[in-house]
């Protein structure tokens, strides 16, 4: 009986969302902030290089940040 | 106006009450975590959320369909019977607010109205496959998934800052708290803003106002987000305490992953329109933040009673709606039961809040 009412499939993809969601987005600031701080670092140590790449770094899991927010907004809007 | 059109405008009035109790009683679930970690001062805090509830309020209407079509059976559905499950949430509200115990009104709102209704027309008036399948099941899972992702965030972020310098780091996440805060918020509006323009339309369609197949009223979602903000704003201290320090003492880190993963589960919920309790989703992410650093960490006793309260939400606000029901049909087809029990009501309420908000001063700011 309880087979018949669970409806497992939107619960199944809820729980998906909300993983991938969840971890994905703390995942993806936590290398914004690794990123941003240690460009600092390497840009006060004098070597560009480095600093680059840690900018580069947060820009593109700022971005992922950003894009994943509004993917969220735009799924919920779409109901 | 007839009896029938006075106890509707009682049950819109009653409805926007419990509204704005939610609001009132929730907003530590979505500041909670953001004062403790200084990452906005308070009153900033419940301003800020107070915009977004209002806002998410307006981004899905899944949930309160769920809430008008699939939890009772609007054939033996009235006004009185809307009005008694109201009553029944609202006061369940208002008792775990004065013992500061962050409980669902969700479970609340949604017993309440399954006790009137069964006190009305017995089992055949509950939609047991949606109440299971819609409510009871997403509501035991849904914790247990924010609690996985806080956990699993929290460890995912100290190991990717955890040997970075703690100044820098502290900023980066409260700031990232802003974000996840503003999130948290727009969830919260969607999902619980929601359940209360259910309970408008189930009285609307139960009034002959509106047909079963109708869309819920701009009006209804106007009224709703409105209530469920301004309760926001003038949010309950008591369960922020609770919230934001009995259960965990928290970093900015653990603050941004409890936000983000009760985020995360309340709007892929809201999204497939299951009625959720916000407040059981965000003590999830708070707990699993907290274990995913040091199991320790979590005062598992005031845990335990967030548990007991959360499974006395359901029967408790459902005995309560049953009662009120009982009350009012005492009294016959008339509009004097909901009359008096509001008059009751408000002379309760008076008396709570004059005694208690006076008792209950505001932290310091930051």
């Amino acid at each position: 009986m309880l087979a018949t009412v669970v409806e497992t499939k939107e619960l199944l993809e809820t729980v998906a969302a909300s993983l991938i969601a969840g971890v994905g987005v703390t995942a993806a600031f936590s290398l914004v902030i690794l990123g941003v701080t240690r460009s600092a670092d390497m840009a006060r140590n004098e070597r560009p290089l480095l600093a680059t790449a840690a900018g580069g770094l947060a820009a593109l899991a700022g971005a992922v940040v950003i894009a994943a927010i509004v993917f969220g907004i735009v799924v919920m809007t779409s109901k | 106006m007839s009896g029938n059109d006075i106890v509707l405008v009682i049950v819109v009035g009653t409805a926007l009450v419990f509204d704005f109790t939610n609001g009132f009683h929730d907003t530590a679930n979505v500041v909670a975590t953001s004062i403790s970690t200084h990452a906005m001062p308070p009153r900033i805090a419940v301003a800020y959320a107070a915009i977004f509830n209002f806002a998410g309020a307006f981004i899905s209407l899944a949930v309160a369909a769920t809430v008008a079509k699939d939890v009772v059976n609007g054939d033996v559905i009235t006004p009185t019977v809307v009005f008694a499950g109201l009553v029944g949430a609202i006061f369940w509200n208002l008792v775990t607010w004065y013992l500061g115990l962050p409980s669902s009104s969700s479970h609340a709102l949604i017993g309440g109205v399954v006790g009137s209704a069964f006190a009305a027309a017995g089992a055949d008036a509950v939609m047991s496959a949606g109440l299971i399948g819609k409510v009871l099941i997403p509501a035991v899972i849904a914790p247990v998934v924010a609690f996985v992702v806080g956990v699993i965030a929290i460890n995912i972020v100290y190991g990717v800052v955890g040997r970075e310098r703690p100044g820098p780091v502290n900023r980066g996440f409260r700031l990232g708290q802003v974000i996840s805060g503003g999130m948290l918020a727009l969830a919260h509006g969607t999902n619980d803003a929601q359940k209360t323009m259910g309970v408008i339309t189930l009285a609307l369609i139960a009034n002959g106002s509106l047909s079963e197949s109708s869309d819920v009223p701009f009006w209804v979602v106007i009224s709703a987000a409105s209530a469920i903000s301004l309760g926001t704003y003038f949010g309950g201290w008591r369960i922020i305490r609770t919230m934001g320090t009995r259960i965990i003492k928290m970093d900015a880190a653990q603050g941004f992953s409890a936000q983000g993963s009760g985020a995360a589960v309340i709007l892929a919920s809201s999204h497939f329109g299951f009625p959720l309790s916000t407040t059981q989703v965000i003590s999830g992410g708070v707990m699993g933040a907290g274990a995913g650093k040091r199991v320790s960490a979590v005062r598992w006793g005031v845990a335990g009673n967030i548990v007991v309260a959360w499974l006395l939400t359901f029967p408790a606000a459902a005995a309560i709606g049953a009662a009120t029901y009982g009350f009012c049909n005492l009294f016959g087809d008339s509009a004097a039961g909901p009359i008096i029990a509001s008059l009751l009501g408000i002379g309760a309420l008076a008396w709570v809040f004059t005694h208690r908000v006076r008792q209950e001063p505001l932290p310091a700011s930051g």
